[in-house]
């Protein structure tokens, strides 16, 4: 068993309710939601994404938030004082995985933003008859720059998570949240005083019900409510870890954080549709969205200069929160597992996340693989294995009774359990037999070889933790014995 | 706009931002309160009643074991600190 090391805590209230908003507030919620909400059925895809919400990814996100709080340890430490020392503690171990291998790409994306928050302040979007395309084509297509941004962003996080916590993660978070709030706000505002803006909120939120009898409408609902909130992947339990006994959970780390990232999806939707539609843009999702589309539509409108300044740091904020809280996990985890002082386990963690991201950084057909196999397969995996851990094998009515309820705004009742034991893990079943089944005729090889790598990993982990606990333990004994 | 789109428009601020910043100014609050109690008489209860007859509860159906006595330890914590302290963070029935 594990002893629990002494460990930071959160300063603030406010700032680890910011901290968490910002860890699941990302590119998904500013270059996606306004287009998927758009696309799905305006009204009735917001209702389905709002009863989900409230179905999978609020009880989820107290169960996970409870657990990292009760055990006070991160992924891997997690893991070991629910299944013992024995293999199964390699479970921890493949979500980490993903974790970093989430970072590794997710840290070029980092990157763009940086690199078009430094032209928004440079004022390259203003110019005269300047193409957005063109500057997006010849960024994309330099593998110099992009390797050098992406190695910027991982300096960036590597310097901020040596502050620790409470001195970097949180401290930040408080001001960062904050002003991208204010800086969706006000585009908003200058958005829908446009000619034409209020076509973008017409395509958004006109409801079409029949789109909720659609198989299709749920499935993107339950992506974006899934993908958006992070569920399942180590950073709700991570920064749980970090929260005081007595802190509440339900309110903040369930209700608030679910809730609060959707509405910044919602501010998104404010302030991205209505320049679409008033400049007459084809509504699209993804970089095109954000590093064209908008940044062209900045360029044409007076005070360009101030709205895409205020979009483009927002767009940098937003993303650079959720990279410290990805990336926070595997710190968290091997500062624990190898007894090290913090600042080796930063540099330790973002060294290999930054070696590991250059070939995405190089090569965008890398990056959508890894996308591809972590956003059909891998984090479903994770939020399986994390709901099934906590349902099952740690007991959802022993955690209800010992974590969640310690300290609540809000009082939990026993349904809770039923949704982490049942609910979570089946629609995770669920949804990887559809992608499985979606995919497998139009990407067969991506699709196979992606599966195959996940389903190598899961044995070759458990292979590995069992090896290590069992090292481990070999190592006490043997060490009683010399003293 | 539609009138259709319009509440669906204003339902959706009322479920994500009045939600949002209902439970951020609540939970604040809370902390706020939480915070006075322990700087005035050193801690508080960290059960509500309900969640307290839920351990009782889970006591009643698991007497053996180290789960059971970590959740005996909980409720002895509980109720000193009830016995102990004044003032409640909790609303309880008699106090």
């Amino acid at each position: 068993m594990t002893t629990t090391i002494a460990r930071e805590q959160w300063g603030s209230r406010f700032g680890y309710l910011m901290a968490v908003i910002g860890a699941m507030v990302g590119a998904g919620n500013i270059w996606r939601m306004p287009y998927v909400t758009g696309e799905n059925g305006g009204g009735a895809f917001l209702i389905a994404y709002f009863v989900l919400l409230y179905l999978i990814a609020v009880p989820g996100l107290m169960g996970e938030t409870s657990l990292g709080r009760y055990t006070r340890q991160g992924l891997i430490g997690t893991f070991r004082r629910i299944y013992g020392n024995n293999r199964l503690v390699g479970l921890g171990l493949v979500i980490l995985i993903f974790n970093i291998v989430l970072m590794s790409y997710y840290s070029s994306i980092v990157g763009w933003s940086i690199y078009y928050a430094y032209h928004a302040l440079i004022g390259t979007f203003t110019q005269t008859a300047f193409d957005t395309a063109a500057l997006w084509q010849s960024f994309s297509q330099n593998t110099a720059l992009n390797v050098g941004m992406h190695s910027i962003a991982m300096l960036m996080v590597t310097g901020i998570l040596l502050f620790g916590i409470k001195g970097g993660i949180e401290r930040l978070a408080k001001w960062m949240m904050p002003t991208l709030t204010v800086a969706l706000i006000a585009i908003a505002i200058r958005g829908l005083t446009l000619p034409g803006a209020l076509a973008g909120l017409e395509f958004s939120f006109s409801p079409n019900w029949e789109y909720l009898a659609r198989g299709e409408t749920w499935l993107a609902a339950l992506g974006q409510a899934l993908f958006s909130t992070g569920l399942g992947w180590g950073i709700a339990l991570t920064y749980g870890s970090y929260l005081g006994r007595n802190d509440d959970i339900p309110l903040g780390g369930g209700v608030f954080t679910a809730i609060g990232n959707t509405s910044f999806g919602l501010l998104a939707v404010f302030a991205v549709f209505p320049i679409v539609f008033a400049f007459g843009i084809s509504p699209t999702s993804g970089p095109e969205l954000a590093f064209v589309a908008l940044a062209s539509a900045f360029g044409s409108m007076t005070g360009g200069y101030v709205w895409a300044l205020l979009f483009f740091m927002g767009f940098f904020f937003a993303n650079l929160t959720t990279a410290l809280a990805i990336t926070e996990v595997g710190v968290t985890t091997y500062r624990e597992e190898r007894k090290t002082p913090r600042t080796r386990a930063v540099l330790a963690i973002c060294g290999l996340i930054w070696l590991l991201g250059i070939p995405s950084a190089m090569n965008a057909d890398i990056l959508g693989y890894l996308d591809f196999v972590l956003g059909n397969w891998g984090l479903p995996l994770a939020t399986f294995i994390i709901m099934v851990t906590i349902g099952w094998k740690f007991d959802a009515n022993r955690l209800r009774v010992l974590s969640l309820n310690r300290g609540a705004d809000l009082y939990v009742p026993s349904i809770w359990e039923a949704t982490v034991r049942y609910q979570i893990p089946l629609i995770m079943l669920g949804i990887m037999a559809y992608f499985l089944y979606s995919n497998l005729g139009d990407a067969p090889l991506k699709t196979v070889s992606g599966l195959v790598v996940l389903t190598l990993m899961i044995p070759l982990c458990m292979a590995i933790m069992g090896r290590y606990e069992e090292r481990q333990a070999t190592g006490k004994v043997v060490g009683g014995q010399v003293s | 706009m539609s009138t259709s789109a319009i509440v669906v428009m204003v339902a959706s601020i009322i479920a994500l931002w009045g939600v949002a910043i209902l439970a951020l100014v609540y939970s604040m609050r809370q902390e706020d309160r939480k915070l006075v109690l322990l700087q005035e008489q050193g801690d508080f209860e960290p059960f509500s009643p309900a969640a307290q007859r839920d351990i009782e509860d889970w006591i009643r159906r698991h007497p053996e074991g180290q789960d059971a006595d970590e959740m005996r330890e909980l409720l002895d914590a509980q109720q000193r600190s009830l016995q102990r302290n004044s003032r409640q963070f909790y609303l309880w029935p008699d106090a």
